[in-house]
């Protein structure tokens, strides 16, 4: 009973030590508590407004007839597009694009109006600036939504200038309906999406480099000495040290999640619990990783190199941005070995699908075993100092 | 007096330097066994391997009966100082002395006990950073004694120390020898040092000489008048 006790007043104390040595370290100390929730409100703030309205769009009129007119008032009205220039010819609608003063441009072609009252075909050019995809996305989709309607419009006046019965040619346009319906992220909420994993992508890299220092940090100090002619167990030290650590990671976490789900308003459709308990999972693989890349390292800028090197690039090859089947099939398999993959993937499934403990559970048992994998490892290593 | 340190034939190497060559001694209850020579003999590498901080390649090292290279329960037995400091730069000086007593797995009493016979009640609050070099070594001697050892590897202990700090640390390294406890006192300067032990060792070129402090005197008298004869000075 007496050496449980003095084991557990050790591993306090041990404890201890390490949340002091986490707060006195201004630098860390700030980094830990505000680069994660500063991260949380500034992609809030950027990806709020769900979708870009106001896509600067160019119009090239060649034709100036009533008809063409429409159309233009029919662009200007269109949801997401506004009209802010109008260029005389091709050539100056292509130097705008380039300077980047528009990202959608429309021209509308000589004998527009005389064509469409004709009931022939005529083509309008609608150029859209791909240099950024998002900025890409939107304006196709907006274009497009735009482009349908017209074109629909413009077909069912041909056949009623070629006597069919209005209602008729409405119809011919209606034969097929496709009936769109937008799963678990309905209005295409870019905020609901990206603004949780980004900014637990910060949480986690801030994470990984702090868990990279947790056996170097020690080992290559003077007081190092000290931990071994005291004889204390490696593993008590470093569980004690450890320990904080996951404990900090979650306390971390909370206020994000409390933030994202509570007056940020982004979905939750898991049980809370369910969330937090694999945020926990996912620490502790995190961690062991991290204390596995310490204990091999040479020397503290080594081991943040190395949490650098997995920290960094892990988000963006977790699958959560970019689908991991789009990715080489290398790389696909890399990115399973990662803890990070698992989690993002994980965490959108949570936020978003709530598939249960029965799908889950792969997930929590992926992390686990990564966990036990790098831990193993660490303490096979710290032994042999 | 009984063995409590006890090292044979050990050899040390870093890189293809060798930098101990089949060394052997023992240090009995009791005594006071320094260590002595150039800087860069290998001084702190013996200290290192007897406080189980570095590993050796050859040899057996017994330390109160046990054998480091087997177990690690000698290591409640030590007291260590060392020549770089190796105090936790991250604690005051009171949670240096709380957090080693945890890690030594002593009681508050040892700490209260070592703070006085250090005198260390007014530093308790002070970083590390502000002690002055005396009150810095009075600390790291008293996180030594916390666990009662019976065996203290001290490094350069009171080199370039105020006179208060080397006669407190003095007191209490006689006082530790006089209750049956052994000591490992490696220095590099200062043969007015050699008073204080019973037998001091000469180390150079990996290899170890053994003197009586009289013996150890005369030879350093020998080495430092050769030395000025080879530079052209022992006239002057």
């Amino acid at each position: 009973m007496k050496v449980v006790l003095g084991m557990f007043r050790q591993l306090r104390r041990i404890m201890g030590r390490e949340f002091l040595y986490l707060w006195r370290d201004s630098g860390l100390r700030r980094i830990l508590l505000l680069a994660s929730l500063l991260g949380l409100f500034l992609f809030f703030g950027i990806y709020s407004t769900q979708v870009l309205k106001d896509i600067p769009t160019a119009v090239v009129d060649l034709d100036g007839s009533a008809a063409s007119g429409e159309l233009v008032r029919s662009l200007g009205a269109a949801e997401n597009l506004k009209i802010t220039s109008y260029p005389d010819n091709y050539d100056d609608l292509q130097e705008m694009v380039k300077r980047g003063e528009t990202v959608v441009g429309v021209v509308i072609p000589e004998n527009f109006g005389k064509n469409t009252a004709l009931g022939r075909q005529t083509n309008i050019l609608v150029a859209v600036d791909t240099s950024n995809m998002v900025y890409a996305t939107n304006a196709g989709g907006a274009v497009l939504t735009t482009a349908r309607t017209m074109g629909a419009k413009a077909g069912v006046k041909t056949l009623i200038a070629k006597g069919v019965h209005p209602l008729e040619a409405a119809e011919a346009f209606q034969g097929v309906n496709f009936h769109e319906q937008a799963w678990f992220n309905p209005t295409l909420n870019y905020a609901h999406f990206m603004v949780l994993g980004l900014a637990l992508n910060i949480w986690q890299q801030c994470c990984t480099l702090t868990a990279a220092a947790n056996v170097v940090g020690e080992r290559k100090m003077s007081s190092w000495h000290q931990v071994k002619a005291s004889g204390v167990s490696k593993l008590r030290f470093f569980l004690g040290k450890s320990a904080v650590h996951i404990f900090v990671f979650m306390a971390l976490v909370l206020p994000i999640f409390a933030l994202a789900f509570g007056p940020m308003g982004l979905p939750l459709k898991s049980d809370p619990m369910m969330l937090l308990a694999f945020t926990l999972v996912f620490a502790l693989s995190l961690h062991g990783l991290g204390t596995m890349m310490s204990s091999i390292a040479k020397d503290a800028v080594d081991a943040a190199r190395f949490g650098m090197i997995i920290a960094l690039p892990s988000f963006v090859i977790s699958g959560y941005t970019w689908p991991l089947e789009a990715m080489p099939g290398i790389l696909q398999k890399l990115a399973w070995l990662l803890p990070q993959t698992w989690f993002f993937q994980g965490i959108n499934y949570l936020t978003f699908k709530n598939p249960g403990w029965g799908y889950m559970s792969q997930y929590f048992y992926a992390l686990l075993i990564i966990a036990l994998i790098c831990y193993g490892v660490s303490t096979a290593v710290v032994s042999r100092y | 007096m009984s063995v409590v340190v006890s090292v044979e034939d050990l050899e040390q190497r870093i890189g293809s330097k060798v930098v101990l060559d089949r060394v052997s001694f023992e240090v009995s209850e009791g005594e006071c066994f320094g260590v002595f020579g150039p800087k860069g003999c290998g001084k702190s590498t013996l200290l290192h391997i007897l406080a189980g901080i570095d590993r050796f390649k050859k040899g057996k090292v017994r330390i109160c009966d046990l054998d480091i290279g087997k177990t690690e329960k000698y290591r409640a037995s030590l007291g260590l100082v060392t020549q770089r400091p190796s105090l936790f730069r991250d604690l005051r000086v009171g949670e240096n002395l709380d957090f080693i007593a945890a890690l030594k797995d002593v009681g508050r009493e040892n700490v209260l006990a070592v703070v006085d016979r250090f005198c260390l009640e007014d530093f308790l609050d002070k970083p590390l950073t502000a002690l002055y070099a005396g009150e810095f070594q009075r600390l790291s001697m008293a996180c030594a004694m916390l666990n009662d050892p019976k065996v203290l590897i001290l490094d350069e202990p009171i080199s370039r120390l105020d006179l208060e700090s080397s006669r407190v640390i003095l007191r209490e390294i006689k006082d530790f020898l006089s209750g049956g406890g052994a000591c490992v006192w490696a220095f590099s300067g200062g043969v007015g040092l050699f008073q204080h032990m019973d037998r001091v060792a000469w180390l150079e070129g990996g290899g170890i000489t053994i003197y009586s402090p009289q013996e150890a005197g005369r030879e350093w008298d020998r080495q430092v008048e050769a030395l000025s004869l080879e530079s052209g000075v022992g006239d002057v």
